[in-house]
């Protein structure tokens, strides 16, 4: 089989490799897995606490090409977006901006999951946060 | 609805070649077409002629009832017997339709045979006839909480998942080491002691599997699909957890020997 441009590319150049500090408030994490393939990705994105804006993203994935590219592009698009914006990323989308043939549809499965999981981890931690900053006011 | 499941699914192994058998009536596929005696799944009991594949599961292919536990012995035993029947070569001399029949019932005997040999492949077969969706099943659950706006429950443990993270981390970090020639000891070791404890879990996951199997097994006919479901939830975590396993055990292995 063989990877389309747009997955090679990011495959060989991936965007936004690297981690967070996953005990910021700002930060939220999510850590997915595909029993399939074995593949495991770590999202994390930076959160502005006043605009909600995702002002940086970064990802460490173990699996296939597809994987890789899926969550390098995923880093891509959930920069600049609100994170309400960023849970409106679809797989679907992703299978089309990297041509993913039907056996990699599993990959762009996961980087929504890890999107949608680091942002899931972000919110937690604000209602947490909220009556805490509140307290120390 | 779970009939018409099956048809399709051995529908799937021989759709290209059998559509024109398929497509006789309910009473036709109960009697033979040579000697209206009742037939069996592959040839008639009575004149012996082969008969036209008809959907059934791998299980009902082979009369065994959709159970884990099952005797290999006794199975390949059934296999060759049924090659030997089935063998298109032996109905050189019948007519044309007779020796297409014998080629379908043949491949599908094969596939059948491959499938429920292993007992992995038999349980995710079963998992399938029954309703189970094993590749699909993280596409679903993403779409389904999409659509509810919630966070989807990973099918693989959060601990399991952190777990192959770290390792897979270390791994890299053992490759790069190896690249430069020249890996830390203490890394390597330390690598060698997890790849002994996963090939442990492996066992012990292994094991608990066999337990889900017998409890398949005790079933009673009327068991609830409540009932059914759960054991089926058991067996669907332990093969998604075995195989992350086995893949990781398989990376630990190439960056230590490579």
């Amino acid at each position: 089989m063989a990877y389309s441009d747009k997955v090679l590319d990011h495959y060989s150049n991936p965007r936004n490799v690297g981690s967070l500090d996953k005990n910021s408030s700002e930060v939220g994490t999510g850590l997915v897995g595909a029993p399939e393939c074995g593949d495991v990705m770590k999202l994390q994105i930076k959160v502005n606490p006043q605009t909600n804006v995702i002002e940086d993203a970064k990802f460490k994935t173990f699996g296939c090409g597809s994987a890789i590219a899926s969550s390098s592009l995923a880093t891509e698009w959930v920069k600049g977006k609100t994170v309400d914006e960023a849970l409106q990323i679809k797989n679907t989308e992703i299978v089309k901006e990297l041509s993913l043939p039907p056996v990699k549809i599993h990959c762009s499965v996961l980087a929504e999951d890890a999107i949608r999981a680091a942002i899931h981890d972000w919110k937690k931690k604000q209602d947490v946060a909220k009556p805490a900053t509140v307290a120390a006011q | 609805m779970a009939s018409v499941f099956v048809a399709n699914l051995f529908m799937g192994n021989v759709e290209s070649n059998t559509s024109s058998s398929l497509t006789m009536t309910g009473d036709a596929t109960a009697t033979c077409w040579s000697c209206g005696t009742m037939r069996a799944v592959h040839f008639c009991s009575a004149c012996g002629k082969v008969q036209p594949p008809v959907p059934v599961d791998y299980f009902t292919f082979f009369g065994l009832s959709r159970k884990l536990n099952l005797n290999t012995a006794l199975l390949e035993r059934e296999f060759y017997e049924l090659s030997r029947k089935l063998h298109p070569d032996l109905c050189a001399r019948a007519d044309k339709r007779e020796q297409e029949w014998s080629l379908e019932q043949s491949s599908l005997l094969n596939d059948a045979y491959r499938t429920l040999k292993d007992p992995i492949k038999r349980t995710e077969y079963l998992l399938r006839l029954e309703g189970v969706e094993l590749e699909e099943q993280s596409k679903a659950a993403t779409e389904k909480a999409r659509a509810a706006g919630e966070i989807k429950k990973q099918v693989v443990p959060p601990d399991l998942l952190e777990e192959v993270f770290e390792l897979n981390m270390q791994l890299e970090e053992l490759r790069a080491q190896k690249k430069l020639g020249e890996d830390d000891p203490a890394l390597v070791e330390e690598i060698g002691r997890q790849k002994l404890e996963l090939e442990e879990k492996y066992e012990s996951l292994s094991e608990e599997l066999k337990k889900y199997w017998d409890e398949w097994d005790r079933l009673p006919g009327n068991a609830t699909e409540e009932g059914r479901r759960k054991v089926r939830d058991k067996m669907v975590d332990l093969l998604n957890r075995r195989s992350y396993i086995r893949n990781l055990v398989r990376d630990v292995s190439e960056v230590l020997e490579g």
